[in-house]
């Protein structure tokens, strides 16, 4: 990762910079012709409440977190036993991070095609008068 | 001669000349020892009590100078420059290379401040001060200026917010969805 991206996009238009404080704002299915699969959700609310996990941990890994603390609380203080547990956590949290990445740049690249169309519009306008 | 080191390892660091009339000099003040033999002698005031003066202490008439006489000085004692042990050359032959001196040469009235473990007035740094502080408040500085100047314009990692299944709100919990990249089933 290099900070090049930070320079281009302080550098590119206002209107052209997807805001990262904020969810996306374009519809989840615009431009997916067969749909997008939703992300399922394992753990019920009351298994993580039993699990007492902080609000920030409750996110579509916190299955694989409940079984790894399980894993921990039973098997102190030798933990290599319950590698494979934290390498299915850290992979699912990953995989969460790349679908983050991916929001960003689609948003990006949303943001640009609606300028380009604006501008073909207005093209349209001014040659057609 | 252990005498003589037992006393330097117990004398104070910073001058205390104490104030008296001009007749009586101060003393210098050791923690240790002292001797009213090793009292230096009053002000000279005539030309032989300088040159006498400067016999004693092993001094040529023109180099010897001793403080002022105005209270707080040191009665005859000559004015020899302040060199840290330290700074002193280490490669010479002297009589006591321990402590880096000669035998019958005059010490400094605050000798015992300048010791090899003690200060050392004679330093001077690879990189002088004034640059080493204009580095530092250079670069403090320049990072100061650009937290206030590009306080609009933060570092970010290219994520959008982190999507979670349930939403708690005014004591709710309302379920969201939320999709992958992947093709429906």
């Amino acid at each position: 990762m290099g900070v090049g991206y930070v320079y281009s996009h302080y550098r590119s238009p206002e209107d052209q910079r997807p805001n990262f404080f904020k969810p996306p704002t374009f519809d989840s299915q615009y431009g997916f012709v067969q749909g997008r699969k939703e992300r399922e959700m394992v753990a019920t609310q009351q298994e993580m409440e039993d699990a007492n996990l902080p609000m920030r941990q409750r996110d579509y890994c916190a299955h694989h977190l409940i079984a790894l603390m399980k894993c921990y609380h039973d098997r102190l203080p030798w933990l290599p036993p319950c590698e494979h547990l934290k390498h299915h956590y850290d992979d699912c949290q990953h995989d969460d991070w790349l679908i983050r990445m991916r929001e960003f740049e689609r948003e990006k690249r949303l943001l640009q095609r609606a300028k380009r169309k604006k501008e073909k519009e207005s093209l349209e306008k001014d040659i057609g008068e | 001669m252990s005498r003589i080191f037992k006393m330097a390892s117990l004398a104070v660091f910073c001058r205390f000349p104490a104030k008296s009339h001009s007749l009586a000099p101060a003393f210098v003040r050791f923690a240790g020892y002292w001797n009213k033999d090793w009292k230096p002698g009053p002000y000279p005031k005539t030309q032989k009590e300088r040159e006498a003066a400067a016999n004693k202490y092993g001094l040529r008439v023109e180099d010897y100078e001793p403080y002022a006489d105005d209270g707080d000085g040191y009665g005859d004692y000559p004015k020899l420059p302040l060199v840290s042990e330290e700074a002193r050359d280490q490669y010479e032959d002297y009589d006591m290379p321990s402590s880096k001196r000669n035998f019958g040469e005059p010490l400094n009235v605050d000798f015992d401040m300048v010791g090899e473990e003690r200060m050392n007035y004679n330093y001077k740094p690879m990189v002088p001060y004034w640059m080493q502080f204009s580095i530092l408040f250079g670069i403090v500085g320049i990072a100061f200026y650009s937290q206030f100047a590009y306080a609009d314009r933060p570092f970010f990692l290219p994520v959008m917010p982190k999507s979670y299944p349930y939403k708690y709100e005014n004591g709710q919990i309302i379920k969201e969805t939320h999709y992958t990249f992947e093709t429906a089933d």
